[in-house]
């Protein structure tokens, strides 16, 4: 019921500006196994690193929507700031669009398109 | 001038390839008064089972195309026994809902044996396309309207000259009566689809040696192909089906020269929404639910 | 309940929206593969409204809604006359033009010196109102089961009473019904706008919990996918798509066990249930049983 309450008073309040928005990139390199990935993730909010943040990774493939189920993941940190690291076990090679799902200190998703080959991954421009 | 006469070579070839899928598409609507969503992805199994023969054996042509052919009609007999069979006297859409689940059977197991995205397949002709003037002509677009033309001649053939044919217009016209009659409907239903089947697999083994290439996304391309020159043909009508196929072909392939290819099938796609909504006559004059 | 089941629960409210859409148009007898362009209309414009505009997303639903009514109804128009395959190709083109011009629809706002709005086959990123406005999963889930919980209730009253029989009677024998004095065409456009409105609705929630959508998330795969699901589920009750959402995304989906095998293994069993019921789980003659059962 407060839930309920909250969310209607929220709902009429302007939206907060975009700046607060977190950016992130992906730089991924094959493990040897077939469409195994090391991947790290670079975060980033108004322009300096994004420390603490709780990332669960996950994809999918445009192409084939619903047709995949890649097991999602727990982003571990780095010894970077803004930084971390997590190994994405996907079906096929490919375009992947990679969901980063930031649990805190910012609650927010990010969608990322990446081409998937046998040596890793580089951003895909459609 | 040269463009206009080019784009229309471009356009009868591709429409060879749509000819081909739509007569497979008819010949089971036609006889068995269901729509196959499975149909596209069974020509697509086939052309996979050659790919991998090929990725594993380095096999020849002709190898390949008998391996597509004989891969479509087996996936074509999985889903005939799966979901028209069963469904023979009863809903149509159940048995079109389970066509739709076997696609996706089909496309799993394609990802899961074949994982990349995309995979060569040995061209039909390595060499260079033919030239005549100012117009060029790929050996790949006259096998496959070569290939049209011999399975339409052919089709012609088992139906007016055979008593199989007899049985499967029988069938067609009049189920009620040629049942009576003493034909075995289950038998021509399954023997139409291993036809069907066995065209599809023609269609494919051309239509991915043209492309040098198989993706998993060539069952649900020749599914909607097939289906957009079947409707634009006139359901059911197995010449509607190569004159549609022709015309989808034709339609494209001008419209991409001047529009692009989005546009190419916008156009397509409005011309058959427009045609349906005015209820021409050819096209919507079979009872089709 | 961990994130993973949170984003699973939501998907399958959110897409029972659209198997609910394809299910109103099966009984009055039309059937649809183009549900997906409504659901596509609704998350384009909710987003659109909500991300470049500012709107707050409860507007923003109401008018994706309208909008996808209204789309629907200009689609039902042209093809009142049309039945059975005729009916389900013009729907298929319809919908595959609609997935064309989003594909070419560019139009977006700088905010903040950024671009936002919809960029043709690029997507449509940045769809955050819910993270501008601090809603957690659980709230979101319990928002969309609340609206579906809305819809069920409207369709369980409707299907008691004798607009339901209408309805029904207009998908059985349209010939019938017209004989007995209602008008078919009213009932068919009223059931288009309905149904375009649900499928919308499912959209704007579906664009605000992606936060990012594209074109191809809007093709037949979706569309066929919600006529199987309203199939499966059965056409004895608007319980029955839910069923029918449930068991592929949820059941299957949720469990590890089938990775990489689900979708062989979903549709084997959904070519084999429909032999063993060519109407679904909860057909007419199970929800008659039950209610029997039950009362």
């Amino acid at each position: 019921m407060a839930e309920a309450t909250l969310f209607l008073i929220l709902a009429l309040l302007p939206g907060l500006a975009l700046a607060q928005a977190p950016k992130a990139d992906l730089e991924c390199r094959s493990t040897g196994t077939d469409f195994v990935y090391d991947c790290t993730i670079r975060v980033t909010r108004g322009g300096k690193p994004l420390e603490g943040a709780r990332i669960t990774v996950g994809a999918d493939m445009p192409s084939m929507p619903m047709a995949h189920n890649i097991k999602p993941v727990k982003a571990q940190p780095a010894q970077a700031p803004g930084e971390y690291r997590a190994r994405l076990d996907l079906e096929m090679l490919g375009v992947w669009a990679v969901k980063l799902r930031l649990a805190g200190p910012v609650r927010d998703q990010l969608i990322l398109h990446y081409e998937f080959d046998s040596k890793g991954a580089s951003p895909a421009h459609r | 001038m040269t463009d206009l006469a080019q784009n229309t070579l471009d356009g009868l070839f591709l429409g060879s390839s749509y000819a081909l899928l739509a007569l497979g598409f008819t010949l089971i609507f036609g006889v068995l008064r269901r729509v196959n969503l499975s149909f596209g992805p069974a020509v697509m199994f086939g052309c996979y089972a050659a790919t991998w023969v090929h990725l594993n054996f380095g096999a020849g042509l002709v190898l390949l195309a008998i391996v597509t052919v004989l891969g479509s009609i087996l996936a074509g007999a999985y889903v005939e026994r799966l979901c028209f069979a069963p469904h023979r006297g009863g809903s149509a859409i159940a048995a079109m809902v389970a066509s739709f689940a076997l696609w996706m059977q089909f496309e799993e197991l394609a990802t899961i044996a074949l994982p990349r995205h995309v995979y060569d397949f040995p061209p039909l002709h390595g060499g260079a396309p033919l030239a005549f003037g100012a117009l060029t002509l790929r050996v790949e677009s006259l096998v496959m309207l070569l290939a049209a033309v011999l399975v339409c001649a052919f089709l012609w053939w088992i139906l007016y000259r055979t008593r199989f044919g007899v049985a499967v217009r029988a069938v067609i016209d009049q189920p009620q009566a040629a049942q009576l009659a003493g034909i075995s409907v289950p038998r021509i239903f399954m023997l139409t689809f291993a036809l069907a089947s066995a065209i599809g697999g023609l269609a494919g083994f051309l239509i991915a040696s043209s492309h040098e290439q198989v993706t998993p996304m060539l069952g649900m391309w020749s599914t909607m192909k097939g289906l957009l020159a079947m409707m634009l043909g006139g359901l059911g009508s197995l010449p509607g089906a190569v004159l549609g196929g022709l015309a989808l072909g034709l339609l494209e392939a001008h419209s991409q020269w001047f529009f692009g290819p989005q546009t190419r099938d916008l156009i397509a796609y409005a011309l058959l929404f427009i045609l349906l909504a005015a209820r021409v006559p050819w096209m919507t004059t079979r009872s089709a639910s | 309940m961990d994130d993973y089941a949170i984003g699973v629960l939501t998907n399958v409210g959110l897409i029972s929206f659209l198997a609910l859409s394809a299910y109103l148009l099966l009984i009055a007898g039309e059937m649809s593969f183009g549900q997906q362009a409504f659901f596509g209309v609704g998350a384009y414009a909710g987003g659109m409204l909500t991300a470049m505009y500012g709107w707050p997303l409860p507007l923003a639903a109401l008018c994706a809604m309208a909008l996808g009514a209204l789309a629907q109804f200009l689609v039902g128009l042209p093809t009142l006359r049309l039945r059975g395959l005729y009916f389900a190709m013009a729907t298929l083109a319809a919908a595959e033009m609609a997935r064309i011009l989003f594909e070419l629809f560019h139009f977006q706002r700088q905010l903040e010196g950024e671009p936002v709005g919809p960029d043709g086959t690029q997507g449509f990123r940045g769809i955050r109102w819910v993270f501008e406005h601090g809603v957690e999963p659980l709230g979101y889930l319990g928002i969309v089961y609340a609206l579906l919980a809305l819809a069920l209730a409207a369709f369980l009253l409707v299907e008691r009473s004798r607009l339901g029989a209408t309805l029904r009677g207009v998908g059985e024998d349209p010939e019938l019904a017209a004989s007995l004095g209602v008008d078919v065409n009213r009932v068919k456009l009223g059931v288009a706008a309905a149904a375009g409105a649900l499928a919308a609705l499912g959209g704007v929630l579906y664009a605000h919990h992606n936060t990012y959508i594209e074109p191809r998330n809007f093709d037949i795969m979706l569309g066929v996918h919600s006529l199987a699901y309203a199939l499966i589920g059965g056409l004895g009750t608007a319980l029955g798509p839910l069923v029918g959402v449930a068991l592929d995304i949820g059941a299957l989906e949720g469990s590890r066990v089938f990775h990489g095998y689900r979708m062989i293994v979903f549709g084997g069993l959904v070519a084999l249930l429909l032999i063993w019921r060519p109407r679904g789980l909860l057909d007419e003659r199970a929800v008659l049983w039950l209610k029997r059962r039950f009362s």
